[in-house]
């Protein structure tokens, strides 16, 4: 069972759903799963008031401090959060609709994807979770509720997405400074190919503002890898540009630049306290979402 | 320098060079469109190792171009040619040539692990087979005893490739200015080369020697009158020096000093070198053969130009026949570094001592002086002293020489020591008082140089002024060989002696063959030499104690008993056997004519193989001759009664020709000048300035092509 649930996160297997709505319950179910072993769960609660305790409480919410004070077994009641808003901003340019393997999900797909079984677990908890899809400039937006319906409009909102135009960032997160006014998650998730080096420096602007700002950066094997050979025509995905190169010329200096690009946007990120991770389209969702996941269960605790 | 190939059909596959752009153009493959999202990344890539992929590109389409037209071009076997030998065989047309091969001791010289000589032969057969079919050629293998013979110009190539491939380098010098002259002398004589140009071929080392500048240069006599041959100069040198360390000298001299059999040998060391040599090894070995070994090792310092003597000092155990060797250690020419000498090293000479005058005081003894004087260590005669009384006992055929000293008669024995004499023993007779002259005329007439006459007294000793009136050596025989020995102070050791009484001698016989060696200041023989069948006879006219003379006192006086002991014996004998050099007749005398059925049966040459001696000569007692052609101890086999034996006494030494130690080489500007000028003579040789010889290109261009391979690997890899 488990072999077949693991096989469902798999992006290959991902790509043959047909529907983004059957990926995100695909991802959402087994991220949960993964979760339930997580020895750190229930932080998403609040102390609500004691209760004298009865057969069948659990006794590790047993309040040792009161049954010093009055002899008596009070177990603890907690009551859930509801107030955490999330924005999820998804890059829709022209470079997310890249998959460097036709059986693959394309950038975009496997950022929807995350996106969408975030938005279902934000909204499972009763947070509210809105999307905002930019490329040049913020196509679409989602305002953020809590509401279990409004999974299925972020979801609707995602499908209908396509891949085009130069990634500008900045409009999105200009959306975001007019719009998110009190203290809210923000998902970022994006190639940061964006014609504006800075991008990052905006961001962190986010962050300033309270904000708590996650970095999905999304990038495909073959941009990391380079496994071109022989000699080829590569067209820009944003623009009219092109170069012809022979694969192997090029890949020593190729891969030496991204490793540079990687790391500066890794100190970056670091600087301005924005959490960072990256995210292979070739990995399983789950393997990006769940430690994600538990760092900040760790950190809420 | 022109370029010529030796299979230009194949230079068709010079087209295959053209491949590498052939494939580029036709072969190109299209670049596939790929949309990729860090075009950014690939442009600053491209951009940074775009200069450096654009030189691998061209450097591999050169390399690829080069290895396929390296390869092609090597197949079609090109050389390079001087423009004056492309001359030569081209328009002029054919040419009769002769080829002259140095074969000289020099050629042995090596260099890079091949002799001169083999150089200079594979130039000279390269020279041969570069000739047309249609151009006639001879060979000259100069060097060694053979008078330089060229034969006519024939078209027979095999045979002359044989000759080429036959001739091998002698231990000789070369004239190759009558070589030259023989082989031109041939090209002016050959009814076939009549119309075609005439060519001279000289392989060689150009060591100066060989060549004399100051006779004319050969030239072809023809009808239109003497023209100028068209000379190539093979260095088999290459143009590099050849530095050589040789012994051009190598004697042995008796010396006393050393030794009773004791000898002075001096070396003679030659340097032609950069820088002088130091402490270069100098060994001396005895004997031969397996009894070889080393008696002295010293260390000589070889100048860089000029010679030094080495002197040493050896003294032999036993006498008889003996060789000395020399060695320096061998270098790049061998030849000269080891020299031989055979010497016949004075036996032990048995001296009888008769002594007429015995006295139990020994300073009064007639014999105490003789005997101390031959008794010595560095004396070659053992003393037996026996009184007259006592001759009868005695057997004069035992010794070699007989010191009758004060002897009143010999009585019966007279006889035997008259035959004694004439078989080739030696008589020393000293005078006394018991000497009778009357006696002695009757005994031993033929025996004495002179008839003794009366006693005279020059002064009597122990009178006033005596000393000043005793008679003294005046005449001396300074070259005698038993007086040779006292030279410069050493002789006022025999001028000094005090004579106050001596023997006065009839005149001499005119056909007695009497030879005064020493004379009183009053003319008077004080000593006479005679010769008496085969042996000699020296009379002294004093005595040998101190009664008569005080000779037996002074320094001269142990040296002069001693060498006149060797004299008589005939031990002192100047037999100096000089070293023959090599290709000089050698005269085998008959050894042991006592023996008439011995004769030479072989002789022994220093590389182990009998050689053949030539014939007896009628009416030259059997005595033969063979020429030596290595050199180093030849010996002698001699059969004696059926039965073949070495003869130590027969062996010679033989030299190389020393001339051709002297590598010193010529200039070539030098020797093409001698030969006409740069329109009729040239060097060829691989030198840098060398002009004309070819230059085999394929192996180089297949080099290239394997760099290009090697390249392309890299640049692909």
């Amino acid at each position: 069972m488990a072999e077949h649930e693991k096989s469902l996160l798999d992006p290959e297997v991902l790509a043959k759903l047909a529907t983004l709505r059957l990926r995100v319950r695909a991802v959402a179910e087994g991220v949960l799963n993964g979760l339930h072993k997580s020895p750190h769960h229930g932080q998403s609660v609040e102390f609500a008031e004691h209760k004298e305790y009865a057969p069948g409480d659990e006794i590790r919410h047993i309040d040792w401090k009161a049954y010093g004070k009055f002899d008596k077994y009070y177990v603890k009641r907690f009551e859930q959060e509801t107030n955490l808003r999330a924005w999820m901003l998804v890059d829709a340019s022209g470079s997310m609709g890249y998959r460097g393997d036709e059986r693959r999900l394309s950038k975009l797909e496997y950022a929807s994807a995350l996106a969408g079984t975030l938005a279902y677990l934000l909204v499972r908890q009763q947070d509210a979770a809105g999307l905002a899809v930019f490329a040049g400039s913020v196509t679409r937006a989602v305002p953020p509720r809590a509401e279990p319906s409004h999974v299925n409009a972020i979801l609707e909102t995602l499908q209908g997405v396509r891949a085009g135009g130069e990634t500008r960032l900045a409009s999105a997160v200009d959306l975001l400074v007019e719009r998110a006014h009190r203290r809210s998650g923000v998902f970022v998730f994006s190639d940061l190919m964006d014609a504006d080096e800075r991008v990052l420096r905006l961001v962190a602007e986010l962050r300033r503002r309270k904000h708590e700002v996650t970095v999905f950066h999304v990038l495909d094997p073959a941009e990391i890898e380079f496994p071109f050979e022989e000699p080829t025509l590569f067209l820009s995905m944003e623009d009219s540009r092109s170069v012809e190169a022979r694969g192997r010329d090029v890949r020593k200096g190729y891969l030496e630049l991204l490793e540079r690009w990687l790391e500066e946007t890794r100190r970056v990120c670091a600087e301005a306290d924005l959490e960072y991770v990256l995210a292979r389209t070739d990995r399983p969702l789950d393997e990006v979402l769940v430690p994600f996941l538990a760092r900040r269960e760790r950190s809420a605790a | 320098m022109s370029l010529s190939f030796l299979h230009p059909a194949l230079l068709w596959g010079l087209a295959a060079a053209a491949l590498p752009l052939a494939i580029h153009l036709f072969f190109r493959r299209r670049p596939k469109p790929t949309p990729f999202p860090a075009i950014d990344f690939i442009l600053r890539a491209r951009q940074e190792t775009q200069r450096r992929l654009r030189l691998r590109k061209v450097l591999l389409f050169v390399a690829r171009t080069a290895l396929l037209a390296a390869a092609a071009l090597a197949v079609a076997r090109p050389r390079l040619v001087a423009p004056e030998a492309a001359a030569a065989v081209g328009p002029a047309g054919p040419a009769a040539t002769a080829i002259v091969l140095d074969a000289s001791a020099s050629m042995q010289y090596r260099l890079g692990g091949r002799s001169l000589f083999e150089v200079a032969r594979d130039d000279a057969t390269e020279a041969l087979a570069q000739l047309g079919s249609d151009e006639p050629a001879t060979v000259v293998v100069c060097g060694g005893a053979a008078v330089p013979v060229a034969e006519p110009p024939s078209f027979d190539k095999a045979e002359l490739r044989r000759r080429l491939r036959e001739a091998a380098v002698t231990y000789g010098h070369a004239d190759l200015t009558s070589c030259t002259g023989a082989a031109v002398r041939a090209l002016a004589e050959s009814a076939a080369g009549q119309a075609m140009r005439r060519k001279l071929v000289v392989a060689t080392d150009l060591t100066a020697v060989a060549w004399r500048l100051d006779a004319p240069a050969p030239v072809v006599t023809t009808p239109a009158g003497p023209i100028r041959p068209e000379v190539t100069l093979l260095d088999a040198a290459r143009g590099a020096e050849l530095p050589n360390a040789w012994l051009s000298g190598f004697v042995a001299d008796p010396d006393p000093a050393v030794g009773a059999r004791g000898y002075r040998i001096t070396a003679t060391v030659n340097g032609l070198e950069p820088e002088p040599v130091k402490d270069a090894p100098l060994t001396l070995r005895v004997g031969s053969g397996k009894d070889q070994r080393v008696a002295v090792r010293a260390f000589a310092e070889i100048p860089a130009t000029g010679s030094v003597k080495k002197t040493l000092a050896h003294d032999f155990a036993a006498g008889g026949p003996a060789v000395l060797s020399a060695a320096l250690p061998a270098d790049a020419l061998a030849m000269d570094d080891t020299l031989v000498l055979t010497l016949d090293v004075p036996r032990e000479v048995k001296a009888l001592v008769v002594n007429g005058s015995p006295s139990p005081v020994k300073q009064r003894d007639e014999a105490f002086y003789v005997e101390a004087a031959l008794a010595g260590p560095s004396s070659p005669a053992r003393p037996t002293i026996v009184d007259a009384e006592g001759l009868g006992r005695v057997r004069f055929g035992d010794y070699d020489v007989v010191f009758l000293l004060n002897v009143r008669s010999l009585g019966a024995k007279a006889a035997e020591l008259v035959q004694f004499v004439d078989s080739g023993g030696g008589l020393f007779m000293a005078m006394g008082d018991e000497v009778d002259p009357d006696r002695y005329e009757a005994e031993m007439k033929v025996l004495l140089p002179a008839p003794l006459h009366v006693v005279k007294t020059a002064a009597e000793r122990g009178t006033p002024g005596a000393a000043a009136r005793a008679a003294r050596f005046a005449e001396v025989d300074w070259m005698h060989p038993a007086l040779a020995v006292f030279t410069g102070p050493a002789r006022e050791g025999l001028e000094s002696v005090r004579t106050f009484r001596y023997m006065l001698l009839k005149p001499e016989r005119k056909d007695a063959g009497a030879r005064v060696l020493v004379r009183y200041d009053d003319g008077a023989p004080a000593l006479v030499e005679a010769r008496r069948g085969q042996g000699r006879v020296i009379l002294y006219t004093s005595t040998v104690d101190r009664e008569w003379s005080d000779w037996t006192i002074r320094t001269s006086f142990l040296p002069a008993m001693q060498r006149l002991a060797g004299y008589l014996s005939g031990a002192l004998e100047e037999r100096r056997d000089w070293p023959t050099p090599v290709y000089a007749p050698r005269i085998l005398p008959v050894p042991g004519t006592a023996v008439p059925d011995t004769r030479v049966a072989a002789v022994v040459a220093p590389d182990g193989r009998e050689r053949k001696v030539s014939a007896p000569e009628p009416g030259q007692d059997g005595v033969v001759s063979i020429t030596p052609d290595i050199p180093g101890l030849w010996q002698v086999k001699v059969s004696e009664n059926g039965k073949e034996r070495p003869d130590p006494r027969l062996s010679f030494a033989v030299w190389p020709d020393l001339r051709e130690s002297d590598t010193r080489r010529l200039e070539p500007s030098e020797l093409t000048a001698w030969f006409g000028g740069a329109s009729h003579a040239r060097v060829a040789g691989d030198k840098p300035s060398g002009e004309g010889r070819q230059v085999p290109l394929w192996s180089w261009l297949l080099l290239v092509a394997l760099a290009a391979f090697l390249t392309e690997g890299l640049l692909v890899s």
